[in-house]
């Protein structure tokens, strides 16, 4: 329990800290600080949930699935709380931001982070509801943070579009209680406590209810038609934040979702969840396929590149079996690899002070370390070997090809749809003369080591997969 | 619902559905802001028809009418008046053409597509099919009105949706999540209300469709 308070108050207590912090290194330091904390806890807590699922009063609880969905969020937590000192540092340093602006930034942040943790470990899906809200309203003021026309308007379609979204899960989250009304009712419902009683609940209504909740958790993660505020919002928000919303934000919501997806076929015996997922998950990674060719900013790229990997991950597990278990290893690789691109696409900001592709040229001469940290990445995210995404693809593939041949091969198509565009894209950010007024040199060392270390952590775990990870992600399979 | 006459509980039913219509057809703020208002003191009857007088129950009451009928309304009538908002947006269908859209909505909910959900509520499934399609017809609002406010109200009127869907389904929520929730929507409220000074101070305007800078393909 004492872990888990530490996990769970950490950043509460470090957003009250940044709130009556007067200096930039105070913020600094007890952003590392409690980031390092909370992994500390969260690499704990997994251990424990290797063995068993830690319950705990039964307010809350850390079964495999979310043990693995908690250690993505606290590394990227981690690893975003170290970037994002050396990003804003620049920021500051050329007038971009003030103090204040640094403060209301730590302060937002380690409160995203408490809501994304809570709503993993909370038992009942009402506060899981509210803890994912919370997120919403937590990372709003994050997206307008520049207080740009194209920033106002960025937060407002995310703010509205997520609204609405996880508006439609909390009526499908309540139609999933019909199970307790006819006994009486229950003051708490608990995630248990619905499988339980999934038999109890009208199969017509939890299909209603899932689809309600799939279009409700599935706009938080971005899965088409629902992505529309995903390159919105990624553009705009600070390079940092942009991480945390794919690699940590997106599991999270994804757990959400998953979790219906358990009480639902418990509740239904047949593949109508399945072929939702599958469904959603093919449109989504073809509608990034199309989409990507048009774009004109490396951070919406990069945007429909997360969109795409939502497709893939929901593809795996709507195809279940092998490919369940490869969509929850993509979960870790995705969060490492994106994250850490993300990192370089801040670098490349910090430096070219625009987002516009063909802004941007000769990135070889003026950002060496951070070029080659991007093409590494970029190799990862789109899927080519040795990487461990390669492996993973290649799995929720085959799976496909099992079951769904032509769905598996329209899923290829849009993966490759997907590397060609990329590809068109990066490959022109490297060379060419870059700009006169561009002076060469990485920005600060806080700008590259976490991307090169999330990269390190990837690479090796694209090698070699330790034991107590293999056992939760065998656990957390067998429990989708 | 015990302990409120089955009339007014129908009574209250249609003014949470009216409010969402004429959401669609009012064309001052003021009025729309005062039918959100009137909306919220409905679905506040209502939760105390569920007979918890629990302390913590009559807290959630409480609460939950000061934020729905008292602040969030004065948040946004204080918003109209700070800024002259005095005419709500256009809208994208004319009124005949909404008018057809709502009818249709309607129809659709007391479809037989729902009928899964009217059974939830054997005794009053008509109320049920009611919250739902004034749920549909709020999501409708966000979609066909031009206004970031109407949208702002739309988002409001759908939770009420949910909420009155909730209360006559007997699927309403322990009072201390109710809290939660109302504490969510509170903080959303404000957050909102923020959002859209900011957004009439960039634009000049709450139009909506002024909002085009960002785009898959403009450079």
């Amino acid at each position: 329990m004492t872990t888990l308070l530490i996990l769970l108050s950490t950043p509460l207590l470090a957003a009250l800290l940044s709130v009556i912090a007067r200096k930039s290194l105070v913020l600094d330091i007890v952003a590392i600080l409690t980031t390092g904390l909370e992994l500390g806890a969260a690499l704990v807590l997994a251990q424990r949930a290797s063995i068993a699922t830690q319950t705990y009063n039964g307010a809350f609880s850390i079964d495999a699935f979310g043990a693995i969905v908690i250690c993505t969020v606290a590394i990227i937590g981690f690893f975003t709380a170290l970037y994002s000192v050396g990003y804003l540092r620049e920021e500051v340093s050329k007038g971009i931001i003030g103090f204040r602006r640094v403060r209301e930034y730590f302060v937002l942040v380690h409160l995203f982070l408490f809501a994304m943790f809570f709503a993993v470990v909370t038992t009942a899906p009402i506060l899981l509801w509210i803890a994912v809200e919370a997120t919403t309203l937590a990372t709003a003021f994050l997206v307008s943070f520049y207080n740009k026309r194209s920033a106002m308007e960025a937060a407002w379609k995310y703010l509205i579009i997520n609204s609405v979204g996880l508006l439609l899960g909390f009526l499908g989250t309540l139609l999933y209680f019909t199970a307790f009304r006819d006994a009486g009712g229950a003051e708490f419902v608990t995630w248990d406590m619905l499988r339980a009683s999934a038999g109890a609940i009208d199969p017509l209504v939890a299909k209603i209810g899932f689809v309600m909740v799939l279009i409700g958790y599935g706009t938080k993660i971005g899965l088409a038609p629902m992505h529309t505020w995903k390159p919105d919002a990624y553009s705009k928000a600070p390079t940092p934040v942009v991480a945390l919303f794919s690699g940590a934000l997106l599991n999270v919501a994804l757990l959400a979702l998953l979790r219906f997806k358990g009480v639902t076929d418990l509740a239904l015996h047949s593949n109508f969840t399945q072929y939702l997922l599958i469904g959603f998950g093919l449109f989504t990674i073809l509608v990034a396929g199309l989409i990507i060719f048009t774009q004109w900013n490396y951070k919406r790229l990069l945007a429909y590149s997360s969109i795409e990997h939502a497709g893939i991950m929901v593809l795996g597990f709507g195809f279940g079996g092998v490919g369940t278990f490869a969509a929850l290893l993509h979960m870790i690789y995705h969060s490492l690899a994106k994250s850490s691109l993300f990192f370089c696409a801040g670098n490349i900001f910090l430096k070219y002070s625009s987002t516009k592709i063909e802004n941007v040229r000769g990135l070889l001469t003026t950002l060496p370390t951070t070029t080659i940290l991007f093409f590494t990445a970029f190799l990862a995210v789109v899927g080519l070997p040795p990487f461990g995404i390669f492996m993973t693809e290649l799995y929720i593939i085959i799976a496909g090809f099992a079951l769904h041949p032509y769905v598996a091969a329209a899923a290829v198509f849009g993966l490759a749809l997907v590397f060609v565009g990329f590809l068109r894209h990066v490959t022109g950010l490297a060379y060419g003369d870059a700009p006169s007024e561009v002076a060469p040199g990485e920005s600060n060392y806080l700008t590259v080591v976490p991307s090169l270390t999330l990269l390190i952590i990837l690479i090796l775990l694209g090698l070699y997969v330790p034991e107590e990870i293999r056992t939760l992600l065998h656990a957390a399979a067998s429990s989708i | 619902m015990s302990l409120i006459a089955p009339q007014l509980i129908l009574i209250l039913g249609v003014i949470v559905f009216m409010s969402s219509v004429l959401q669609h057809l009012v064309k001052k703020n003021r009025t729309a802001i005062s039918l959100y208002a009137l909306q919220s003191g409905a679905i506040a009857i209502l939760l105390t028809g569920a007979g918890d007088f629990s302390t913590i129950a009559i807290i959630a009451i409480v609460v939950t009418a000061a934020v729905k009928v008292i602040l969030a309304p004065y948040f946004l009538a204080r918003l109209v008046r700070r800024n002259q908002l005095r005419f709500s947006s256009t809208t994208y269908l004319s009124s005949p053409e909404t008018l057809l859209v709502l009818a249709l909505i309607v129809a659709l909910s007391f479809s037989h597509y729902f009928a899964p959900l009217a059974n939830l509520s054997p005794e009053s499934p008509t109320l049920v099919l009611l919250s739902l399609a004034s749920f549909f017809i709020s999501l409708f609002l966000l979609v066909n009105k031009k206004g970031a406010l109407s949208q702002m109200l739309g988002i409001l009127s759908v939770e009420n949706s949910i909420v009155a869907f909730a209360l006559f389904t007997g699927l309403e929520q322990s009072p201390a999540l109710e809290l939660g929730i109302t504490f969510d929507i509170l903080v959303w409220v404000a957050i909102a209300t923020v959002f859209i000074s900011m957004l009439y101070r960039q634009f000049g305007s709450l139009d909506v469709t002024l909002m085009k800078n960002l785009s898959d393909t403009t450079l």
